[in-house]
């Protein structure tokens, strides 16, 4: 009798919005794990013996040597932006973001491109100079090659958070320890690490995630992971049922991580409770120091940014005429389609579950936001499998209707552009979900109570109340989502429509095809909308923590 | 009996303790009645559970003889009529006076909300003050903006979550009286939380005492 009372304040279109959309997201998910216990095919009796263990070995040194190489770059990055002044530092601060703009399949191939037999490089030595290079030196499709990409690509997730992190919280520990005479490097060592700790690991993870996630790059470079393994097995083999196997397994390894995660940051967030948070004043550095910061941070830029794209702009200008034709435009029109509808489906799906989860503060509303970003943890390849699973199952229950409408096809979802686009909704949901829920948090319940305590329901409330607030985190889930979805490899190759292209897709078949000349136009394309996205991003949020 | 509520118990989903147990209060027409009590005590907690915003794990809630809440029925927080100061008045940022004052008043037609708006101004003593926004006015004109707007519905039932905290005392003192003639003025039952003896004594017709969510009934000021 108590029951009913207590569920009445959730009777209504929000919580019916959140069970649907957090089933919606679970199922994927769902159909794996289940699958994982299925009776398995007899290609996975031969993966398991000869595949998996050179996977788990591959994956297990990319994840090793790229965290080691982004906590390295990372954080001492974040120190020297922090806690000195020397020339370019304000430059420095928002140029090494810009290394994220450039996804990593785009890097391998521009990478590769540089140092190969016809690339500049050796071109350079051979002409100018009548030197011709062993190349073995050169190559750089190889495990270490790839490490080499993931790290200067992917080390501005470590670098931003530790940099906000440091920025605002070490100042009374690194002047105390400035006053006791430590030594800079020992006050890195000994002071910054440990403080920064629960930043650094969430960067860290970020960066397995996200090497866990690729396909590009292992799969241009030759490097067998999981990702080409699920690829290779469903397409190569025709076996799906294997697929899922690997892609079950790989979830595993995605739960312990997170796990492990966790399991560091635990009671290690060191914040200071008081809300006066004083700015770490930076040190000048003179002379030669400051040439040195100046350099390191110089070198990193180039490698990260600077010269990939120097030579994507040289390779776009050999090839705009051939290239810019009705065909790539219609590329454009794709890409910004599915980045658009993807986009703004995952905002409103932020926002139902977000609204959701703060009016009704509860173990379930919990739940529901835990799962609402469970799928950016999931690499692409395996949430491809899942959905595409999922969706063979709708289409095979919905068959008979698709008979009476008169609908010609049987697989009449699984291959529409809708699954492609419900797969984005999945993977980037968290990346404008913390955006969103950052956003109420900010300006709390009381506007909402107070409104409805004037008479309107929750409903309109959001509009009246809420929303106009809320425009900004919700803009900003928007443009996060949108970078994410237009720059996306693994889902858009497996999950597309027949014939139908992105800038990503095609990208990356002119570089697979040896045309990687022709792929520098849709590249830079992708670099330029996200940097300024990512620049944007950085800005707002930074003048927002200046305000609060 | 115009307010009347039985046996009310509430807790927290993660605490164990009840913030509030075996609490009950009748109320006259037109009667203010203070609840003091030290922070913690639950009185903001009662204030949610009787305007709807907390659902109370057992009791009876009735308003001018209307079952608000009870074993079967729980009536949703924008259906009670109840109006609400809230303690940092959470005026709406993006609207000016004027619109905050008539947000409540949607349903009825354009004419009439102008002139009730017009009305409770008038009862705040602040007509000239329509077009400012929140951040413009002070601490103490924030408070009568807010007061109005809980005022401007006709609300059955006021209740005032510790509205002087956020005031200097000279203020305090100034506006508490203003606060009572504006509601007895306007003839509303009120419930009023504090945690300020000298504000009680100066508002209430009956003072009630909180204390680790059991509350004390008062038969003389304190």
């Amino acid at each position: 009798m108590n029951q009913l009372r207590k569920w009445t304040p959730y009777f209504n279109i929000w919580t019916l919005l959140s069970v649907i959309i957090v089933l919606l997201v679970i199922a994927p998910n769902i159909s794996i794990f289940i699958s994982f216990f299925v009776e398995s095919s007899e290609n996975w009796a031969h993966v398991k013996e000869h595949i998996l263990p050179e996977l788990l070995k591959n994956t297990t040194l990319l994840i090793i040597f790229t965290s080691i190489g982004t906590i390295l770059i990372g954080t001492s990055l974040a120190w020297l932006i922090s806690a000195y002044q020397f020339p370019g530092k304000n430059f420095f601060k928002w140029a090494l973001i810009l290394p994220l703009a450039i996804p990593p399949y785009i890097a391998a191939y521009t990478y590769n491109g540089i140092l190969n037999y016809t690339g500049v490089i050796q071109t350079t030595l051979r002409n100018r100079f009548d030197i011709t290079v062993d190349q073995v030196y050169f190559d750089i499709m190889t495990l270490p090659g790839a490490t080499f990409i993931f790290i200067f690509f992917l080390f501005p997730y470590v670098y931003t958070v530790t940099r906000a992190y440091l920025a605002n919280q070490s100042a009374a520990l690194v002047e105390n320890a400035r006053l006791f005479g430590r030594s800079n490097l020992a006050i890195f060592f000994q002071i910054i690490l440990p403080i920064s700790r629960a930043a650094i690991v969430g960067g860290t993870s970020l960066v397995i995630l996200e090497v866990l996630n690729d396909y590009g790059v292992v799969q241009y470079f030759g490097v067998p992971t999981f990702s080409t393994a699920i690829f290779q097995t469903w397409f190569g083999m025709g076996d799906l049922a294997a697929a899922i196997k690997l892609a079950a397994t790989l979830m595993i390894i995605i739960f312990m991580i997170l796990f492990l995660e966790s399991f560091l940051r635990r009671r290690k967030n060191f914040s200071y409770t008081t809300t006066k948070i004083r700015p770490l004043k930076p040190l000048r550095l003179t002379k030669w120091r400051a040439w040195t910061a100046f350099s390191y941070c110089m070198i990193v830029f180039s490698l990260g940014f600077l010269i990939p794209f120097i030579q994507l702009v040289d390779w776009m200008l050999l090839t705009y005429d051939k290239i810019a034709d009705p065909v790539f435009l219609s590329l454009i029109k794709n890409s910004l389609f599915v980045a658009v509808i993807g986009s703004l489906m995952i905002v409103v799906f932020s926002i139902v579950v977000a609204n959701f989860a703060r009016i009704h503060r509860s173990i379930i509303s919990n739940a529901f936001a835990r799962v609402t970003i469970l799928g950016y943890s999931i690499p692409g390849a395996v949430i491809a499998v899942g959905i595409l699973t999922v969706f063979l199952e709708i289409d095979a229950l919905l068959g008979e209707i698709y008979n009476f409408i008169g609908i010609d096809s049987v697989l009449f979802l699984s291959t529409s552009l809708f699954m492609l686009i419900s797969a984005y909704v999945i993977r980037f949901l968290a990346v404008s979900y913390n955006s969103i829920e950052a956003g109420f948090e900010k300006i709390g319940t009381k506007y909402n109570e107070a409104s409805r305590m004037l008479g309107m329901n929750i409903t309109k409330s959001f509009w009246k109340v809420d929303f106009p607030m809320m425009k900004v985190p919700i803009l900003s889930g928007f443009i996060l989502a949108f970078v994410d979805i237009l720059k996306e490899l693994p889902l858009t190759l497996i999950l597309r429509p027949f014939n139908f292209d992105t800038l990503s897709t095609k990208a990356f078949q002119y570089a697979t095809d040896e045309q990687i000349h022709e792929a520098a136009l849709a590249s830079i394309l992708i670099i330029v909308i996200t940097a300024i996205a990512i620049l944007i991003f950085h800005l707002v949020l930074e003048s927002d923590e200046r305000r609060s | 009996m115009f307010v009347e509520i039985k046996d009310l118990a509430f807790h927290y989903p993660n605490q164990k303790d009840f913030t509030l147990a075996k609490f009950f209060l009748t109320m006259e027409k037109g009667e203010i009645v203070s609840v003091l009590g030290a922070s913690g005590s639950g009185k903001s907690t009662l204030l949610r559970i009787i305007c709807g915003l907390e659902v109370p794990y057992s009791g009876v809630i009735k308003i001018n003889n209307e079952v608000m809440s009870d074993e079967s029925r729980f009536v949703l927080p924008e259906k009670r009529g109840i109006g609400m100061v809230f303690q940092d008045y959470a005026l709406f940022p993006h609207m000016n006076v004027y619109d905050n004052i008539i947000f409540g008043l949607k349903k009825l037609p354009r004419k009439e909300r102008k002139e009730r708006a017009d009305e409770v101004l008038e009862l705040i003593n602040m007509v000239d003050f329509k077009k400012r926004y929140p951040y413009e006015l002070s601490g103490g004109q924030q408070q009568r903006i807010a007061l109005a707007r809980a005022l401007a519905p006709q609300p059955s039932l006021l209740l005032l979550d510790e509205p002087f905290s956020n005031l200097d005392a000279d203020l305090q003192i100034k506006i508490r009286e203003e606060l009572r003639e504006i509601i007895k003025k306007a003839g509303i039952t009120s419930i009023f939380v504090t945690h300020d003896r000298e504000d009680a004594n100066a508002i209430a017709d009956r003072i009630l005492r909180m204390e680790h969510g059991f509350a004390y009934p008062c038969t003389v000021k304190i």
